[in-house]
């Protein structure tokens, strides 16, 4: 069967669906100004221990991920997601005035992580919400795409987080 | 006919099965339903065609809603484009008394499901709220439950003399067909599943913690 | 037993079940590997005092754990995508139950669709997802 590749659908469907409801302005307004917008450069450095422990840890078993010496020595695929560690958002990015929670992640894997520098460079990848008249949830997209030393991607990392709005008295 | 009331696919942002893949497991693994129904979160999904599916796997496959209320979420069945002219399924606020109003007035039936999830489900939402009028069937077993959230709804039911339906409330393939409601005749069309849902002559049945599929 | 190539695949098939280890002293081993620190992963007065049940397995732990179980049963797939949706906690030091199975087979591609679920004792579903693997045709 032919298969549809997903990784962090866009909206399209749950506010849009019926064209009834235009989109909130400050939603158009924040994907206006922060949509695939390159906001943040980190870079993490891998060693052979790190890796190795993660592995273990999530109980691989290959030498290829626990022995340093496998001539095709990697990180296990997921170790990209690590690098995404906490609330990370422009800085004037809108609150939206509420808790932001994490509803899912997801990794595409594109190279292998081996130990030495990564680059991650983050910007929001999607923004959308869902509307009710005593409040809104609004979903933000974060990608982190993760390089290696010589250029090449090795991963796109999103994290989708939900701000839940407090209605306002 | 036994028929799964409360499906996602892709089509819902937290769906990940494919229609065609639901079907294909509910054949490989011999699963005791005849069809599911998609009810995919806040929209009525008026494009896809599965009828080509339904007749290759010799499955019934309908479709519907999960819209969201005051009272949670709520399962509503045999959408037309009248019903879907009166209210915005887009919506996290709808009044469940109106989308039952609604429901009535079009030939469509609601059921409010998972009543005994904290925040999106019935339960919670009567203590504040009171009791909603015109619900008459209630998801009783639904395949996501955690703890004693049908043990809840079931007691809901009973109290408040509501019928029971099942639904998986499944998000990948595998998980399609965990609960079902079975119903006395074929049904071929959802106004056909709304006509027997009115009639009331069903019963919630639940697969879980049996050796059925997975 | 475990798979090589795509077509020793069969639609349906559920992969070797996977019971991850959760323990504190190994919850901590890999926060400090994944330098993903914090007293509510590594520490169970301060998750309660966060208000949680206990300390949290990071989700991103979920996630190793999702794809070491793919590893042991072919260990030659190439792991294109996974997708994780957290509807629960997973606590520290309870115990849980990794599944996967096949959902999809593509032979021409070689891609692999599989569901994934962490599972408690009673059953339930905490984290699901979907991952797609490639493997050698």
């Amino acid at each position: 069967m032919p298969s549809e590749q997903v990784i962090s659908k866009p909206s399209r469907i749950a506010t849009r669906q019926w064209g009834i409801e235009p989109m909130d302005a400050d939603i158009a307004a924040a994907r206006e100004k922060f949509l695939n917008v390159e906001f943040d450069t980190k870079t993490f450095d891998v060693t052979a221990e790190n890796i190795v422990e993660y592995a273990r840890a999530c109980g691989e078993i290959s030498p290829r991920y626990t022995d340093p010496k496998h001539p095709d020595f990697q990180a296990p695929p997921t170790f990209a997601s690590s690098f995404i560690a906490g609330r990370h958002l422009p800085k004037d990015y809108p609150r939206f005035g509420g808790l932001g929670m994490d509803a899912g992640k997801a990794i595409a894997p594109q190279a292998p992580v081996r130990p030495g520098t990564i680059t991650g460079k983050t910007h929001i990848h999607d923004i959308y919400t869902k509307t009710g008249r005593s409040g809104r949830m609004v979903f933000t997209v974060i990608r982190m795409e993760l390089f290696d030393d010589s250029g090449t991607k090795v991963a796109d990392a999103d994290t989708r987080t939900v701000v839940r709005e407090r209605p306002t008295p | 006919m036994i028929l799964d009331l409360h499906t996602h696919s892709i089509k819902s942002d937290d769906g990940r099965a494919k229609v065609v893949n639901y079907c294909q497991w509910i054949r490989t693994k011999n699963l005791p339903i005849d069809g599911f129904v998609l009810t995919e979160h806040r929209q009525f999904d008026g494009e896809s065609d599965y009828s080509t599916l339904a007749r290759q796997f010799g499955i019934t496959i309908l479709k519907g809603s999960e819209v969201e209320t005051e009272y949670g979420h709520v399962l509503v069945f045999n959408v037309t484009a009248p019903l879907v002219a009166e209210f915005d399924f887009a919506r996290i606020d709808l009044s469940l008394v109106r989308v039952i109003e609604a429901c009535e007035k079009h030939g469509a039936v609601a059921a409010p499901c998972h009543p005994g999830r904290k925040r999106v489900g019935m339960c919670a939402h009567i203590e504040n709220l009171g009791v909603p009028k015109g619900v008459k069937i209630v998801e009783i077993y639904n395949g996501g439950s955690r703890g004693d959230e049908d043990d809840q709804a079931r007691a809901m039911a009973e109290r408040e003399g509501y019928l029971g339906i099942g639904g998986s409330d499944s998000h990948i393939v595998s998980h399609v067909g965990r609960c079902a409601t079975r119903f006395p005749a074929p049904i071929g069309s959802e106004a056909e599943l709304a006509d027997a849902l009115r009639a009331g002559n069903f019963e919630a049945i639940t697969y879980r913690n049996q050796a059925v599929g997975d | 037993m475990t798979v090589g190539k795509i077509t020793e695949v069969e639609f349906g098939v559920e992969l070797p079940a996977f019971d991850p280890d959760t323990s504190m002293t190994n919850v901590r081993r890999f926060a400090k590997a994944a330098n993903w620190m914090g007293p509510r992963f590594t520490d169970h007065e301060a998750a309660r005092k966060e208000g949680l049940p206990g300390a949290l397995v990071p989700g991103i732990m979920s996630q190793g754990f999702l794809a070491a179980m793919i590893h042991r049963w072919a260990p030659d797939a190439q792991i294109e995508v996974v997708d994780t949706v957290f509807r629960a906690p997973v606590i520290v030091d309870e115990s849980y139950h990794i599944t996967g199975v096949v959902t999809d087979v593509d032979e021409e591609t070689g891609k692999v669709e599989i569901d994934l679920t962490v599972t408690n004792d009673a059953g339930e579903t905490r984290v699901f997802g979907t991952a797609t693997v490639r493997l050698p045709r």
